[in-house]
């Protein structure tokens, strides 16, 4: 009873006209970012990030989380009509969903698509709703001995997924914790590794940071590329899947929405990985494996459900603990943290409007992208017929705005730059940089709580193992750091590595 | 004559490379934490955290050394190979130009340059496209932020925008 409440009083937040409207915003945003190869929902948010100062922290978070859900919805366009992912989590579209396409069915694969996000995109709502709060609840007798633990496990699982070598991927981590830690100690307040800079005493910001290294350096990539569009041009007809696509999708929707939702709650996955497993759970179980990879509806049913339920899921650990699972979390922690929220378990007792505002405005949001999906998808193929060479300067100008008016210093704009130049290199020697940006946000917390668990048990490190939740956690993780060096486990990592970790 | 080929390969062997990069950067910043005190297990300093990311960066750092001296690596040049590396070396060099004349020259006078250079300079599109685009899309930009977001763009010593 008291959820059936809690979400009509959040209905009552997310149905206000400048909720609706940012709402709007927020998932055409996605769409768009989603649709477009080369700027994904990291560089989207990051740019948006100042501009959700402007109103009610309700309206700038309910914006974010639509780009995000948004652009899984408009990545597995890209993916089907043109065979290049709209962004990271539809990667695994294109196989099947291209096929499909090139065989005259690209209507069915985009409709199949669309509803299957819809119904794993509602499902992971509802299980948000009821699992939030006793989450939440649970979460407060949490001391700085479990956060610390599990942002570790956070930091591993994800250098784990992350593709190529996993040492590479924790080299990573570990300097993103370094920049993290730039500009003042929050204990003592000496500065670190400012160099005399009056810049740093604050640290370095996040947006230049995600910015350069996810927005600049995918340019640089993209511009030493010829990218070939191989954009399907028949019109696309019969939307609606037939009874028998019905019939074959049902299974790897639901599986798909469940796989996903649970892969996405985990520190460290996330949509990306969650697309993966679901195509290779399907291709597992189906009976006419040979299928898949010529145009099978469950290798696209499967994969766009998982990653969708996988989005609403990641918002878990950031709304009841407040750990960002994902890169894309971390900058949603960015957009609380902006409007002086702290996400974690108290927000839902002391901001029930905010959560449950921002739930039921996925709903909302989750309706809009049927809409703009569905009816609208001509005029998301016209834009994918925009040429990369004009759209690279536009990318670039809106960076470097977004990155100015993060913080009105020009100093960001060169430190987004640097990041950028940076990215592009790492990227090249095969350094992925989810984990450093994850690393980066979760580096100040995880100090703080290792430094205050250390000063409460007075330097007993037994603390991080003799209360079970940190125990589980060390352990969990101490096996993944470990699992690489046997040979079966390194063969089921690069089966599921991720080429980014949102 | 094969040890010879094999010296070339792995001084050229970009993993060995980026290990370096990192066991220096590593080292780097153990010294940082051990500068800016490591304080005791009790109650630990500003440097504590960093010292034991240094030492575990250098750890990650030797075993990727390690894996490009015995397992070997790609060289640099193979990962530049069959790409046009040119367009992303001249983007770099347009915005390190532009990096140094945003804040003399300010928002409009610099951006206008940057995007007639990205647009004619590194993929080039037709001058009856690069000139309206370079010129409105700074221009409405700034127009948004100024009037109807009240956020001041750097203006330079011209104090122009």
């Amino acid at each position: 009873m008291d959820t059936l409440l809690n979400v009509a009083h959040g209905f009552g937040v997310a149905l206000l006209p400048i909720n609706l409207l940012y709402c709007f915003i927020g998932v055409f945003i996605g769409t768009l970012v989603g649709v477009l190869p080369g700027i994904g929902p990291i560089s989207a948010m990051s740019l948006l990030l100042p501009v959700t100062l402007s109103g009610t922290p309700e309206s700038g978070i309910i914006m974010m989380a639509g780009i995000y859900y948004g652009s899984m919805y408009g990545g597995s366009t890209t993916s089907i009509l043109v065979n290049i992912p709209g962004e990271a989590a539809s990667v695994v579209t294109c196989i099947d969903g291209h096929q499909m396409a090139k065989q005259g069915r690209a209507g069915p694969a985009l409709g199949i698509s669309a509803f299957g996000s819809f119904i794993a995109g509602t499902f992971a709502l509802v299980a948000l709703m009821l699992v939030a709060p006793s989450l939440a609840s649970v979460a407060i007798a949490f001391g700085p001995a479990e956060y610390f633990s599990l942002m570790a496990l956070g930091l591993v699982v994800l250098t784990f997924l992350t593709q190529g070598s996993m040492a590479k991927a924790l080299l990573m981590a570990c300097i993103g914790i370094v920049l993290g830690l730039i500009g003042l100690d929050s204990i003592t307040a000496q500065p670190r590794l400012t160099f005399g800079r009056l810049e740093l005493i604050d640290g370095i910001g996040l947006v230049p940071v995600v910015m350069g290294l996810f927005g600049v350096a995918e340019v640089l990539l993209n511009t030493e590329q010829v990218i070939k569009r191989d954009i399907i041009n028949a019109k696309i007809t019969q939307l609606l899947p037939s009874k028998a696509d019905w019939k074959a999708s049902a299974g790897p929707v639901a599986r798909g929405t469940v796989l996903g939702f649970f892969l996405g709650i985990l520190p460290g996955g996330g949509a990306v990985v969650a697309s993966f497993a679901s195509y290779a759970l399907e291709k597992r179980l189906s009976k006419t494996p040979e299928r898949f990879g010529h145009g099978a509806i469950e290798g696209v049913a499967g994969p766009e459900s998982a990653n969708n339920a996988a989005a609403g899921g990641a918002f878990i650990p950031l709304m009841t603990l407040g750990i960002p699972p994902n890169v894309v979390m971390a900058l949603l922690l960015g957009a609380f943290v902006i409007h002086g929220l702290q996400p974690g378990p108290l927000l839902i007792t002391q901001n029930p409007g905010l959560f449950w505002g921002i739930v039921a405005s996925m709903y909302i949001g989750n309706l809009m992208l049927l809409v703009l999906n569905l009816p609208m998808i001509g005029m998301w193929v016209q834009l994918l017929k925009l040429p990369y060479n004009i759209l690279f300067p536009l990318i670039i100008l809106f960076t470097i705005i977004g990155v100015y008016c993060s913080s009105n210093n020009v100093f960001d704009v060169y430190i987004m730059i640097a990041f950028g130049v940076i990215g592009y290199f790492m990227r090249k020697l095969g350094y992925e940089p989810a984990p450093l940006v994850l690393a980066f946000v979760l580096g100040p917390m995880l100090e703080n709580n290792l430094r205050k668990s250390l000063i409460l048990s007075q330097g007993d490190l037994l603390t991080f193992v003799q209360r079970p939740i940190s125990a589980a956690c060390l352990a969990l993780a101490a096996v993944l750091l470990v699992g690489p060096l046997l040979p079966s486990l390194r063969k089921k990592r690069e089966l599921v590595a991720l080429d980014e970790g949102a | 004559m094969s040890s010879d080929n094999n010296v070339k390969f792995r001084l050229n062997n970009s993993e060995l490379w980026g290990g370096l990069i990192g066991l220096a950067l590593g080292i780097f910043v153990i010294w940082s934490g051990l500068k800016l005190k490591l304080g005791t297990i009790n109650d630990p300093g500003s440097g504590y955290v960093l010292f034991y990311t240094g030492i575990l960066m250098c750890l990650f750092a030797t075993s990727i050394i390690v894996a490009a001296i015995t397992e070997g690596g790609a060289s640099f040049g193979s990962r530049w190979q069959n790409v046009r590396w040119n367009r992303p070396l001249l983007l770099i060099a347009c915005l390190t130009a532009f990096s140094f004349a945003l804040d003399p020259l300010g928002f409009l006078l610099s951006t206008v340059p940057l995007m007639v250079l990205l647009l004619r300079v590194v993929d080039p599109v037709r001058w009856s496209l690069t000139i309206p685009i370079a010129v409105l899309a700074p221009l409405g930009m700034w127009w948004v932020l100024k009037r109807l977001l009240l956020i001041q763009l750097p203006s330079g010593i011209f104090e122009i925008g």
